[in-house]
């Protein structure tokens, strides 16, 4: 099969899905307001400014069109069909992204790919700043969902979901959580009293998360003095992260950082005690230890305790986002919604399975080893396999092998 | 009322901003009690705060709404204490927020249209008042912009933009934003900034050519862009770090024109030798 008839046998697959899952399809709340968008397989077009009546309007929708990804828009409008202009925008649920890409994974993202642009070279992990071969700067690159990377995804969701519990006081009820199909989670608070809040405010609420503009002196750190374990909002997430970066840290790393050899030595040599301290009025009068090394722990507390948000995605108010139950065009995932307290026991690329019957027999280019359900598959290099549906089409859709012909 | 007949923008935001100035020196006398009653008819959600440090507590986004005009770090959210969607604030800071809810409320009130014509004493002053405000605005000067792009002049942020558009790697959205935003500002032409994008792998010219003259306020809504805030480059990771001049600025185009100003100001001064 070549590359179009590769797109049909997807579409194909896509139709079974919805013919057969429709009904597990519910739309968003105040539907009528929102904007609908649908990704066509043919030529990539992406067709937007569509109303929705019902969930049946939906689902028939949905099976007639047959998209390659289904959106809705985060935002509320009196016209959704109309131009972005005429819309008459109501307000918008807070929506967070957490996404691989924008995270420093352990796995060091080995699975995903580059390719050079100009003279064809190709490496694993993020694109190099030039190609090693004829230095060239523009590279085409490929990711991968893994399940490391899926994992810090997860550790970052787990933070999100923390600090809108604890510091903005919304029940895990208020709160929508889900995998999106591909590389990383979404939460959507849906609570009347953030709906109207304007981009600015929104940018506000990222720069909390990520701790941008943080000024510890406002936090309780002061010559000699410094934040507890468990005071409230940053105060609190100051300290902790200080606790675990002084549990976990050493030398080398302490030295990196730019801290006297005197610094250092001491809170190696005294790290018990600095940990013993905490339970009292903490470390901050370590001997040995002064106000410009704190500093540069602090910072690196705070690192420690932001979450990685898509920026852009939370402050745009506009903003269109995959519905649930729908499949992921790039993985054939769908996208899944999980309790915020049951999110530690989730398994995205177990729960997000969407064809759970059949095989396919495919010709794989390459494929780094992946995990999807129980199994483990892979590595692949130009090979002749018979594999579950699921795992072929996530291949297929990664663009990574074809069907092979039946003769 | 005389101010809203004006229908001046300019003038109403002045008006608004005296009374809130006149509140806050009020509100900042009144006792606890008072302050949460007056919170209260403008639907805060506000109680004391159970605290050694801090008199209220406020609901996250009553606090937001009325701090994102502020310039002040104390007033971000990242660097105030919350618990369970509250922020903590002194009496004083509460005032503060007051003040501000007054000043929003007064600007929104003035742009209720007055459908009734005012009788001819009243018309005259507020003519009067129009014509005095208006010769004191003639003398604000209006800074224009030089006609050829000054490189040199380019804050932090976008000149390292500009040198990876060059070197044909990849830059965010936020920051092909801001890039092409600021280019247009400062006088460069669409086909001048097409241009510059052409080196980049997924250039696609009809879609650059699009997004350029929509900016430059040539299609569609017809509003011309401006490039976002210091402060929203922060948040979107494309502010690279301050130099001297962006400690002074909050906009990427005033430390465009702050810094040719200085440049300006450099070679007209002392170079001329004593007759």
């Amino acid at each position: 099969m070549n590359k179009i008839e590769t797109k049909a046998f997807i579409q194909e697959k896509f139709v079974e899905y919805y013919r057969q899952n429709s009904a597990s399809i519910d739309p968003p709340s105040s539907l009528t307001n929102r904007e609908f968008a649908f990704l066509l397989f043919k030529e990539r077009m992406m067709l937007r400014h569509k109303g929705v009546k019902n969930a049946e309007d939906l689902r028939t929708l949905l099976k007639t069109v047959v998209p390659s990804d289904v959106y809705y828009s985060s935002a509320y409008y009196e016209k959704p069909e109309e131009e972005m202009e005429a819309k008459g925008w109501l307000g918008a649920d807070l929506v967070f992204d957490i996404d691989a890409d924008h995270i420093q994974t352990p796995c060091g993202k080995k699975h995903d790919t580059w390719t050079c642009n100009n003279c064809g070279a190709t490496g694993r992990g993020a694109p190099p700043e030039k190609c090693p071969i004829c230095k060239m700067q523009k590279f085409d690159d490929k990711s991968w969902p893994c399940e490391i990377c899926l994992e810090s995804a997860k550790r970052e969701t787990v933070k999100l979901i923390d600090v809108l519990t604890r510091d903005f006081g919304l029940s895990p009820q208020e709160m929508t959580v889900a995998f999106s199909g591909h590389r990383g989670y979404h939460v959507h608070v849906e609570d009347e009293t953030v709906q109207t809040l304007d981009q600015m405010a929104r940018k506000e609420i990222v720069d909390y998360m990520v701790g941008i503009g943080l000024e510890p002196r406002f936090h309780g750190m002061e010559e000699g003095l410094g934040p507890n374990l468990e005071e409230a909002g940053w105060r609190g997430r100051i300290a902790r992260g200080t606790y675990d970066f002084l549990l976990n840290t050493n030398t080398e790393q302490l030295e990196e950082m730019g801290l006297k050899r005197s610094v250092v030595n001491s809170l190696i040599n005294q790290r018990d005690k600095i940990l013993e301290s905490w339970k009292s009025r903490g470390p901050w009068k370590t001997k040995g230890v002064g106000s410009e090394s704190w500093k540069k722990i602090v910072q690196k507390a705070i690192e420690n305790q932001s979450v990685k948000i898509d920026t852009v995605v939370t402050t745009d108010i506009h903003r269109l986002i995959r519905l649930t139950n729908t499949l992921h065009g790039k993985t054939g995932l769908k996208k899944i919604q999980v309790s915020a307290s049951d999110i530690e026991q989730f398994d995205p690329l177990k729960d997000a399975i969407a064809f759970k019957e059949g095989r396919i027999s495919l010709v794989v280019f390459e494929a780094p080893e992946f995990k999807l359900g129980d199994e483990r598959y892979g590595p692949y290099k130009n090979i002749e396999v018979e594999l579950p549906t699921a795992a072929a089409l996530f291949l297929l859709c990664k663009g990574a092998a074809q069907v092979k012909e039946e003769h | 009322m005389m101010i809203s007949t004006t229908k001046d923008a300019f003038l109403k935001r002045r008006y608004a901003l005296a009374e809130a100035k006149r509140a806050y020196n009020l509100l900042k006398q009144e006792n606890k009690d008072k302050i949460t009653q007056i919170a209260n008819t403008f639907n805060w959600k506000i109680k004391p705060a159970k605290s050694e440090t801090a008199d209220f507590a406020l609901h996250f986004t009553d606090f937001l709404r009325n701090t994102t005009g502020f310039h002040e770090t104390k007033w971000k959210l990242v660097n105030r204490t919350m618990l369970n969607g509250e922020v903590l604030l002194t009496r004083d800071e509460t005032a503060r927020l007051l003040a501000e809810e007054v000043r929003g409320h007064i600007e929104r009130k003035l742009d209720t249209k007055i459908g009734l014509e005012l009788p001819p004493g009243i018309a005259n002053r507020v003519e009067l008042l129009q014509q005095l405000f208006w010769s004191k605005k003639g003398k604000m000067r209006l800074e224009e912009m030089p006609k050829e792009i000054v490189l040199d002049a380019f804050p932090p942020c976008i000149r390292q933009l500009y040198n990876t558009i060059l070197s044909g790697r990849h830059i965010s959205h936020v920051g092909r934003f801001a890039l092409t935003t600021f280019l247009i500002n400062s006088g460069m032409t669409v086909d001048n900034v097409v241009d510059l994008f052409r080196s980049l792998s997924d250039f696609n010219e009809r879609m650059t050519r699009y997004q350029a003259e929509h900016i430059a306020g040539g299609r569609g809504s017809r509003t011309k862009y401006i490039p976002p805030k210091c402060d929203t480059l922060r948040t979107h990771g494309v502010c690279p770090g301050m130099d001297e001049i962006c400690r002074r600025i909050r906009h990427p185009l005033a430390y465009y024109r702050r810094k040719l100003r200085i440049m300006q100001t450099a070679t007209e001064t002392p170079t001329a030798p004593r007759a």
